[in-house]
């Protein structure tokens, strides 16, 4: 494991972007190290595959990287990742069609909570309505993703799509709608 | 009237509760709009994603790391400049110094002092009247060199275009091409050349 310099953990937000700044390169391996797992979840949630998630979720991070600079402390760095995080998913979205992981490949989940019956028709479910996650438009996507998984404010979200917050709530009704339609009565 | 959008977005969530919209105590379309919107959510909070394996994170932490270290410094954008051309700049100019040095040895007396046109000269700066200069060999042969050549002859040279750093150089005070050929055999005496 690579672990970071002694004292740069213990830092703050700001203080180990100061510290890339000033040429401390293992602060960037605290701040991915703080953020990996949020940044590949979002990026899961937008390709639905762990190959891609974590290709995207890379991609992520040498971004923020080489936007340091630019980060200015006005929204929090997690909420700054999200934004990049969103760019890079809607970029790879529209570039590509998404691969969602065959139930077979899934090999991490912790399977021995559920009989085998349950988790198959849970996972049947959660494939249909990924699925149909993946045909939302970019913005209602974008729109459920943060607010369902990452249970960002309306705020934040519109701070992160650069919206405000009646067309964050708007988006998200139509999201939510269009799943509705998408889906019919298969999974309520 | 309906309830808009928003507003059944905050009843759906929980933010407003039912009993504050009176709407939808008569409206059985809104309960029906909010019945469905509550009942996506929940569909869509049921969706996992597979937790990748604790050694993941391990090897993603490193390929980060690694993509990163080839980017260099995320400073390197005011840096790289100088950081590649002040060591190529030190090389040409002792290499410079060094060649006029070496030419110093094939002077055997210095050449009588010209007075060059004001007009012409490239360089601002009358080396040959100032004592500092004359005592260097070196800038005496610089000087001599320069003294009779005039605008046309260097521009078609393509030397000391205005703006360039030969320009620069030509242009600079006695006292600051001494500073800079101490400055330039500070470098040679590092660099063992």
């Amino acid at each position: 494991m690579r672990s970071a310099e002694p004292g740069l953990s213990d830092l703050d937000e700001r203080a180990l972007v100061e510290a890339c700044l000033g040429g401390q390169s293992a602060a960037f391996d605290v701040i991915v190290e703080r953020h990996r797992r949020s940044v590949y979840l979002l990026c899961y949630r937008f390709v639905s595959n762990h190959e891609d998630a974590s290709d995207l979720s890379q991609d992520v991070f040498l971004r923020a990287y080489r936007g340091l600079r630019s980060f200015r402390g006005q929204s929090s760095l997690a909420t700054w990742l999200y934004r990049i995080g969103v760019n890079v998913c809607l970029n790879r979205v529209s570039a590509k069609k998404p691969l969602s992981e065959s139930i077979a490949d899934r090999q991490f989940v912790d399977e021995t909570a559920e009989s085998a019956p349950d988790r198959l028709l849970k996972d049947e479910r959660g494939a249909r309505v990924r699925a149909a996650i993946a045909q939302l438009p970019r913005k209602q996507r974008a729109t459920l993703v943060l607010r369902m998984y990452h249970e960002m404010s309306h705020q934040e979200i519109a701070d992160v799509l650069g919206s405000s917050v009646g067309a964050v709530k708007a988006n998200f009704f139509h999201a939510l709608s269009n799943l509705k339609k998408m889906l019919g009565g298969e999974v309520l | 009237m309906h309830l808009r959008p928003d507003e059944l977005i905050d009843v759906a969530e929980g933010k407003r509760a039912e009993s504050s919209a009176t709407h939808l105590a008569e409206c059985a379309v809104c309960r029906l709009h909010l019945a469905e919107l509550k009942a996506m959510m929940s569909a869509a909070a049921d969706v996992e994603v597979p937790e990748p394996s604790p050694l993941f994170w391990d090897h993603f932490s490193a390929r980060v790391h690694d993509a990163v270290a080839a980017e260099g410094s995320p400073r390197r954008s005011f840096w790289i400049w100088p950081r590649l051309t002040l060591p190529a700049a030190a090389v040409a100019l002792a290499a410079l110094l060094l060649a006029v040095a070496l030419n110093t040895g094939r002077v055997e007396a210095p050449a009588p002092l010209i007075v060059p046109d004001p007009l012409s000269p490239v360089a601002s700066v009358d080396l040959l009247s100032d004592p500092q200069s004359t005592s260097d060999t070196a800038l005496t042969l610089v000087a001599e060199l320069s003294s009779d050549m005039d605008f046309e002859t260097a521009r078609e040279a393509g030397l000391a275009a205005r703006g360039s750093a030969e320009h620069a150089v030509t242009h600079l005070t006695g006292s600051e091409l001494r500073e800079l050929q101490r400055l330039l055999q500070e470098e040679l005496a590092r660099s063992g050349a």
